[in-house]
């Protein structure tokens, strides 16, 4: 229904006034700061974000478990369905749902098994640990279905991978970093700290859907 | 002065009780067969668009009233209730089914459904019930209320045969001042009906709608009585001298003037429903459809009393005698048929059974509508029995251990820990905020852990060969030293070393009793 031309005056006016404030009910929150502050307040909703890390020991884990444990103290339900059933509880998450699957293509139908669901605000698709041969063997089509599915009942898809594999992903992230062997005793917020999160591509709404 | 209420019955009516009970087990058969023949065809029909409809309403009002129908003895052989066409087609009740056909050529013959007849009784004294507290189960397919205290009658009894219209019966309604004259208006009425004690149209009725004895009968019209308002013409006391207590009892309710007592019962509060398969099932699609038409009708009876539904039994009888039985949990207990017969579906697609079905029964479990606190701040599952239903498919996909929320065990034996299956409030857990310093990177654990060849040097790993990482040992951090349950047989003992490799990356290798074992990568 469009608005009274006094509130659409408004909305410009703010618009003029506030640019650098963005429409935040687009944006789900992770709640980790890094992250959403990259983002400019969380990932976007209804569409796939793709987290790149590159190196074997790069503080993938950390960002699993921050995104994991900032969603606990905001009472969001999470969803992580582990590609290699890698993933190391160090403490009890009692609102993470953990899909424990042997290979890709396990992982491929829970993930559309929970998206249709559209139950939890936030999934997180962990391929970290799958070998390059098998994610290799995944179908663009697939991402492009998850993409509509995600479109329809505005959730929200982090993958975590290796190298660019997500086609449809609307915003791909990566992680440049090398842990070092002195960090397996240092506190974790100072491992953060040394992190380089870098927006490596974004893609505009219309792009992602007509590609 | 005090207002005198005057006492108000009703009574529901449904005629031919046994024969609209014989009537629907054969359309839920029809169905079946309707199925076995369209899948020996190899014909695309869709039988369910045939039937569902038609299931209570056209289907039953053109057997029940246009075609003959009777309806046989437990023998087989006599009929006992008959419909209007049959009766107008000359056939009596006692014929035999040779002298009822010769008859009526085109006679439908049913024989008896006992358990729909119990099942729909309890119906209509469920829904009664939700009309008036004050019932009387006075007859198969009769139910008698007390409504003197009810409001708006004429409406809530609209509704309830309204109600009884959708499980597929065809009731009529009387209301009268007391539960005779009642009952004669609900058998003339269409379908709700009230008179009062002069009403003529009571006067005009037939001697036979009060059901006397054949031999009371017989001498009434001997003398030329025929309606119930020429037997209350001739005085009482002669009745009673002449044919005793059985005639002044019949004189007096074909007057009005019974004083009957009505005995209140409590409706049974089970509810479940079953049908015996006249052909065997092989295929799903016929049980599928029984299930809904089942759960259509025990969810409109569970609404009457309020409740929803928090569990469906379900058994099924298979031919060589096996008993399947299940229960399957409704994390959000609603009559929502949809969700009802989706959490079922799941169950029977999965189901493999050694023989085909010949029975089966459905019973649900009722539960109070529960309320629930929601906060503000807390994120919530949109539809609980939806993700269940992805809950028990990702379990089909994962295993159960494959799914669920990881619980530490209090042990410290590594990769420790529990997998426990969310509860239907699982996402209201509130999260204490644990002020534990973190310290490390995390762990991505190798499961199971990967055999490895490590070679020391001064107790030392400085190479590993395995199939995933090989090369050699940069730097090595170690040993840590665990064990545990020392004192029985499960005793465990570890040595855990961490290393740096040349590809960068940090390992967590693991010494046990008898191997080396590459267990994670510090990610």
């Amino acid at each position: 229904m469009p608005g009274s031309p006094k509130i659409i005056q408004l909305r410009k006016f703010l618009a003029e006034r506030f640019p650098q404030q963005k429409a935040t009910h687009l944006l789900a929150p992770t709640g980790w700061s890094p992250l959403d502050s990259l983002l400019g307040g969380g990932l976007p909703k209804g569409s796939i974000t793709q987290l790149i890390i590159p190196h074997i020991s790069a503080g993938g884990a950390i960002v699993l478990h921050e995104i994991i444990e900032a969603m606990h103290q905001h009472s969001q339900c999470v969803a992580l369905i582990d590609g290699k059933n890698s993933f190391e509880s160090s403490t009890d998450y009692p609102l993470l749902l953990w899909i424990r699957c042997q290979n890709v293509a396990q992982a491929l139908k829970a993930t559309d098994l929970l998206l249709r669901d559209s139950n939890l605000p936030l999934s997180i698709l962990d391929f970290k640990q799958n070998s390059d041969t098998e994610l290799r063997k995944i179908p663009g089509t697939t991402w492009y279905r998850f993409q509509r599915i995600i479109e329809e009942n505005r959730s929200t898809l982090l993958t975590i991978t290796r190298h660019p594999l997500v086609s449809s992903a609307q915003i791909s992230i990566s992680l440049t970093h090398q842990l070092r062997f002195d960090d397996l005793a240092s506190f974790r917020p100072e491992i953060i700290k040394l992190f380089s999160l870098e927006i490596v591509r974004r893609r505009f709404e219309l792009e992602y859907r007509y590609a | 002065m005090p207002k005198i209420e005057t006492s108000c019955f009703t009574v529901i009516y449904i005629p031919f009780y046994f024969l609209q009970c014989a009537h629907q087990k054969r359309l839920l058969q029809r169905v079946e067969n309707a199925y076995a023949s369209s899948r020996q065809l190899s014909l695309d029909v869709t039988v369910e668009d045939h039937y569902s409809d038609s299931f209570s309403s056209s289907v039953f009002a053109k057997t029940c009233t246009d075609i003959p129908a009777a309806l046989l003895d437990d023998d087989g052989i006599h009929v006992i209730e008959l419909n209007l066409a049959a009766e107008e087609a000359g056939i009596q009740p006692g014929a035999s089914t040779s002298q009822a056909i010769a008859r009526a050529p085109e006679l439908v013959l049913y024989t008896r459904a006992l358990t729909h007849e119990r099942q729909l009784q309890d119906v209509l004294l469920q829904l009664a019930y939700s009309y008036s507290p004050f019932i009387e189960n006075s007859a198969p397919g009769v139910c008698t209320i007390d409504i003197t205290k009810t409001r708006n009658q004429q409406n809530g009894l609209r509704k309830l045969l309204a109600q009884l219209r959708a499980v597929g019966l065809k009731a009529q309604a009387g209301i009268g001042p007391n539960p005779e004259i009642a009952l004669q208006a609900a058998k003339i009425a269409d379908p709700v009906l009230e008179i009062s004690h002069d009403c003529n149209l009571l006067q005009s009725l037939p001697l036979e709608s009060l059901d006397p004895s054949p031999f009371l009968l017989d001498i009434l019209k001997s003398w030329g009585v025929r309606t119930l308002g020429a037997l209350t013409r001739l005085p009482r006391d002669e009745i009673g001298q002449r044919l005793g207590l059985e005639g002044l009892s019949l004189w007096d309710r074909a007057g009005g003037r019974s004083t009957k007592v009505l005995q209140f019962v409590q409706p049974s509060e089970t509810f479940e429903e079953s049908i015996d398969f006249e052909q065997r099932l092989e295929t799903l699609e016929p049980l599928l459809f029984i299930l809904r038409r089942f759960l259509e009708r025990l969810s409109l009876r569970i609404e009457s009393v309020y409740l929803l539904i928090a569990e469906l039994h379900l058994v099924l009888i298979l031919e060589n005698g096996e008993k399947i039985v299940r229960s399957l949990q409704i994390p959000a207990p609603t009559r929502d048929v949809e969700v009802l017969y989706g959490t079922a579906v799941q169950y029977l697609e999965t189901l493999h059974t050694t023989a085909p079905v010949t029975s089966f029964h459905l019973e649900i479990k009722p539960s109070k509508p529960d309320g629930h606190q929601f906060d503000l701040f807390q994120g919530k599952l949109r539809d609980p029995n939806r993700f269940f239903q992805t809950l028990a498919r990702l379990a089909a996909l994962v295993g159960t251990e494959g799914v669920g929320i990881p619980q530490q065990i209090n042990t410290h034996r590594p990769d420790s820990l529990r997998i426990q299956t969310p509860e239907f409030d699982w996402s209201w857990h509130s999260v204490k905020n644990t002020s534990r310093p973190k310290i490390g990177p995390g762990l991505r654990r190798y499961r199971p852990g990967i055999i490895a060849s490590v070679e020391l040097d001064k107790d030392k790993p400085v190479s590993v060969q395995s199939d995933l990482i090989s090369g050699k040992i940069l730097e090595a951090r170690g040993p840590w030293n665990l064990s545990g349950n020392w004192w029985d047989r499960a005793r465990w003992e570890i040595r855990e070393w961490d290393v740096v490799l040349e590809d960068g990356g940090i390992y967590r290798l693991a010494q046990g009793l008898s191997q080396w074992e590459v267990v994670g990568v510090y990610d």
